[in-house]
């Protein structure tokens, strides 16, 4: 049960360092999608009990997987969504002023 | 039961309903908006006047299984904030804006619902919703101009505010694993037998996410090319709202979940009164160098900003008080700034500090309006800003932060230097022939209100001070928000 939480820490600091270190305006934006799914991906680890089926109130499912982190993981998409959605506007913007998605270029052509 | 509720529908409603007028009537823009603004502001105000004792209302009945909204002091005195700004920004933006009007005020309208939920909300992954929607809508007003400088600063801005919210989100992520719930009052009774270790690390990470969305020095560098190209009525509502919604929401975090003897046992009230002084003075430094007037008063709010958090991280009655109050004040004095440099660029476009020369003698009322307020956010008496500092410093020196109480007198005198020189050259006589464009009552009005409000609570700050008194009964020690919040 060791190697889920490490493949997140694993994915976190990936998309933390694409997001830092990388040039294009595009990969960036790829490192906060990597950032997000490894938050879901946690989320859904934390839910998870071996053996659990789906969080049905019935006597005949005894061990049911917990159901909130599913809720938090859908409403994670929801946002994550959204925010690649504007990040990606603003990138489109910049691309067809500068003709470039570069970050050094942009600092050079902005002087 | 409902009217707490109504406070976060109200706006999302009406920004939807101005979704569908944008696309079938333009013409109900006007009384849309400013019905809503004005039913809102009464919502505010009944809502923030019934604060004590502090109410629980549980969205959708579900108790604690489900979403809690809870009204205490602390939550009362920034929903009066919104009351006060609200109104004059949106009559004040109905004729500034002329572009993407109602592009405009959808989104300022989301933002508002946005700060309204991050404030009464008592659920933890809750917060983080809110604050999401509060940061997007406000990105994208920052881009609505789609001038080269306004795209960069949003995307500036929007980076570094998701990387902030990731690890917000972590930090959620983790406490609710740590502590089973994501109840407020709930965490708060499970953190109390967790391990020194993993609380620490659990604050540094909410510390680092919104300090992130503060603009706390180092990680200020987005706020001011966020602020340069942005329409102005929205930088009275970012500076005055959407900042401070992020350091209230650390406020809460740290105090009701940590609680106060944690954040002295583990030092953080000393880093944060540390980072509060450093980061004023840079940011005052910072802010003597600037021409644009837009980022001469985005340097000035994360110094100001700064003085808050040294007030709320004092952990003393006094400095709560002291800060809280200047939480109000600040969104009064910078609003006051931002709306006059907004008559100027409307009437002649002038943005940077060698276009207002002369100013002084074509606009006699509202350029005193621009002095009084910066007179008092430069802390001069007898305006409120004064008032403040003097509570935030007197509050530094009980608790035994001597060198802030002495290092915010200097900051005095810094942001003393560059708010002189603004007001100099406003009042330089020029040759040159101005021609202005008249800016009309109904943007000189709204000005003219935040403004004459600096010398109200100047005068008479027991005003606001009869409702901020009560916040460290319910924030300073925990028992009894949680003793509310669970239903005892």
């Amino acid at each position: 049960m060791v190697i889920p939480y490490v493949v997140v820490i694993i994915l976190f600091s990936l998309g933390i360092y694409t997001v830092i270190s990388k040039k294009n305006l595009i990969k960036m934006v790829i490192g906060f999608t990597i950032v997000e799914s490894s938050l879901i991906l946690l989320l859904i680890l934390i839910g998870y009990k071996p053996s659990g089926t789906a969080p049905i109130l019935d006597r005949q499912y005894e061990i049911v997987v917990d159901p909130i982190p599913q809720a938090l993981a859908l409403t994670t998409i929801i946002i994550g969504g959204s925010v690649t959605a504007v990040m990606l506007a603003l990138v489109i913007k910049i691309y067809k002023r500068y003709g470039t998605l570069n970050v050094d270029e942009l600092r050079k052509l902005r002087g | 039961m409902e009217a707490a509720v109504w406070v976060i529908i109200l706006p999302l409603l009406t920004a939807f309903f101005l979704g569908i007028s944008k696309l079938y009537f333009k013409k109900i823009l006007f009384p849309l908006v400013t019905g809503s603004a004005i039913i809102y502001l009464y919502l505010l105000i009944s809502v923030s006047t019934n604060s004590y004792p502090p109410k629980v209302y549980s969205v959708g009945g579900w108790g604690l299984l489900g979403i809690n909204l809870m009204v205490d002091p602390f939550a009362a005195m920034f929903l009066l904030i919104i009351a006060i700004l609200f109104l004059p920004v949106i009559l004040f933006s109905l004729k500034y804006i002329k572009i993407d009007k109602h592009d405009y005020f959808i989104l300022t309208y989301l933002m508002i619902g946005g700060i309204a939920g991050m404030v009464l909300t008592a659920d933890l992954f809750n917060l983080y919703v809110f604050l999401e929607v509060t940061s997007l809508s406000s990105c994208a007003l920052v881009a609505i101009k789609k001038t080269d400088k306004a795209i960069e600063g949003a995307f500036k801005y929007l980076i570094m505010s998701t990387l902030g919210s990731f690890f917000i989100l972590l930090a959620t992520i983790l406490t609710y694993h740590l502590a089973g719930t994501l109840n407020m009052a709930e965490i708060a009774l499970e953190f109390k037998e967790l391990p020194f270790k993993l609380k620490s690390i659990l604050m540094a990470l909410f510390v680092f996410g919104y300090a992130l969305k503060i603009g706390l020095i180092p990680l200020h560098a987005w706020l001011p090319d966020a602020y340069e190209d942005s329409p102005i009525p929205y930088n009275v509502l970012s500076s005055g709202l959407v900042m401070k919604a992020a350091v209230y929401a650390l406020i809460r975090v740290l105090y009701i979940i940590f609680g106060i003897d944690f954040l002295s046992e583990s030092g953080m009230l000393a880093i944060g009164v540390f980072w509060g002084v450093i980061t004023f003075i840079i940011a005052h430094l910072l802010a003597f160098q600037q021409t644009n007037l837009n980022r001469l008063l985005a340097y000035s709010s994360i110094a100001q900003i700064a003085y808050i958090t040294i007030g709320l991280f004092v952990g003393t009655d006094g400095g709560l008080i002291g800060g809280s109050f200047h939480i109000l004040n600040h969104a009064i004095m910078k609003g006051t700034l931002f709306l006059v440099i907004g008559i100027f660029y409307y009437s002649l476009s002038a943005i940077n500090i060698k276009d207002i020369k002369g100013l002084g003698y074509q606009f006699p009322i509202i350029s005193f309006t621009f002095v009084v307020a910066s007179l008092s956010i430069v802390g001069l008496p007898p305006f409120n800003g004064f008032i403040t500092k003097w509570l935030i410093i007197e509050a530094a020196l009980e608790a035994g932060f001597g060198y802030a109480a002495f290092f915010i007198l200097v900051g005095t005198f810094l942001s003393l230097t560059y708010y002189l020189k603004v007001i100099v050259t406003l009042y330089t006589k020029t040759e040159k022939k101005i021609v202005i464009k008249d800016p009309g009552l109904s943007l000189r009005l709204p000005t003219i209100f935040l403004g004459s409000l600096c010398i109200v609570f100047g005068i008479v700050p027991s005003l606001p001070l009869s409702l901020i008194n009560k916040i460290p009964q319910f924030l300073l020690d925990h028992s009894e928000y949680i003793r509310i919040l669970l239903g005892g």
